[in-house]
C-alpha cells in the first residue's frame, strides 16, 4: 500500500476480511468508518498511510492466515486450485 | 499485535502454487485534489473488491485470475440476494455480516445521521486477485467505473480492499 501511494489511505491492522470490523459489532463497524472517512477531509500529505488505532482481539500472524483459509477451504469443501493461464 | 506482512507471504505462497512471480504496482508520486467539501454533504460511493454480487449477476470466479470485470450494485440491494466469491481471504466473517467487507448498512447508518451527506445509489464491487494486467485495468476498467460513478454525482470514494 505503501508503494502505491493512494492519496489518502487507512491502516486497520486487523485479519484480512475484516477491514471494517467483527461481523455484527455495530458500534465498531461504525467507529472505524467514521475515522476513515474522516481522512477524506484532514488528510495534508499525499500518499501518507493513517494507521487506525483498533486492536484485534486475538492473535493472528501469516502462519494463522494460512491455517484459517485451509479451514475454510475444507469447511465449504473446496481446494487450493493450480495456476491456469488465462 | 505484529503486523502481517502479506506481501512477501503471497509471493512466495503463489510462486510455490506456479504463478510467475508477481510484480506489485509501485508509484513515484500520489495524485492530490483537494477535497473541498465537507462530510455531511459528501456523495460517497463504495467500491469493493471482495467478490461481491448480486444473484441473478455473473458470479465472480473464487479463484479469479486476471478478471477485469466489475459488478454494479444498487445500495439498497437486500444483503440475501448478495453473494460472496473470493477465495484469497478468510471470508467466514464476511459471509455472517457482509458489512465486514461491504459496509452498505453502516454508510446508510451514517447518511441517516447526517455524518455524510448520502451514500451513492450505485455500489462497484471488483473479483481481483492474482490479476496480471495492470495496463489494461487502468485503461479500461477504471475509466468505465469513474464514468459511473461520476453519472451519480460521486464527491469521493471508499475503496475496501479485500
Amino acid at each position: 500500500m505503501a508503494l502505491v501511494k493512494a492519496p489518502r489511505s487507512a491502516f486497520i491492522n486487523f485479519p484480512l476480511g475484516r477491514q471494517c470490523g467483527r461481523p455484527h459489532d455495530t458500534d465498531l463497524q461504525i467507529r472505524i468508518l467514521k475515522d476513515a472517512l474522516n481522512i477524506l477531509v484532514t488528510a495534508t500529505i499525499p500518499g501518507e498511510i493513517i494507521d487506525l488505532p483498533y486492536e484485534w482481539d486475538e492473535p493472528f500472524d501469516w502462519a494463522k492466515y494460512l491455517q484459517d483459509m485451509q479451514e475454510m477451504l475444507e469447511e465449504e469443501g473446496s481446494s487450493v486450485q493450480e495456476w491456469k493461464a488465462k | 499485535m505484529t503486523r502481517i506482512d502479506y506481501v512477501s507471504g503471497l509471493n512466495e505462497m503463489y510462486q510455490s502454487q506456479g504463478f510467475p512471480p508477481y510484480r506489485w504496482s509501485e508509484f513515484d508520486s500520489s495524485p492530490w485534489t483537494p477535497f473541498e467539501k465537507l462530510l455531511d454533504q459528501t456523495c460517497l460511493a463504495l467500491l469493493s473488491s471482495a467478490g461481491i454480487f448480486r444473484d441473478d449477476q455473473e458470479p465472480f470466479d473464487p479463484w479469479a485470475v486476471n478478471d477485469l470485470s466489475f459488478r454494479q450494485i444498487p445500495a439498497d440491494t437486500l444483503f440475501e440476494r448478495l453473494k460472496l466469491h473470493h477465495n484469497y481471504f478468510d471470508h467466514r466473517d464476511a459471509l455472517k455480516d457482509l458489512n465486514c467487507v461491504f459496509p452498505v448498512h453502516r454508510l446508510k447508518d451514517l447518511e441517516k445521521t447526517g455524518h455524510i451527506g448520502h451514500l451513492a445509489q450505485t455500489a462497484i464491487t471488483l473479483g481481483m486477485g492474482r490479476l496480471y494486467k495492470r495496463t489494461a485495468l487502468q485503461q479500461e476498467t477504471v475509466p468505465r467505473i469513474v464514468e459511473l460513478l461520476k453519472g451519480q454525482g460521486t464527491d469521493a470514494v471508499l475503496l475496501v480492499a479485500a
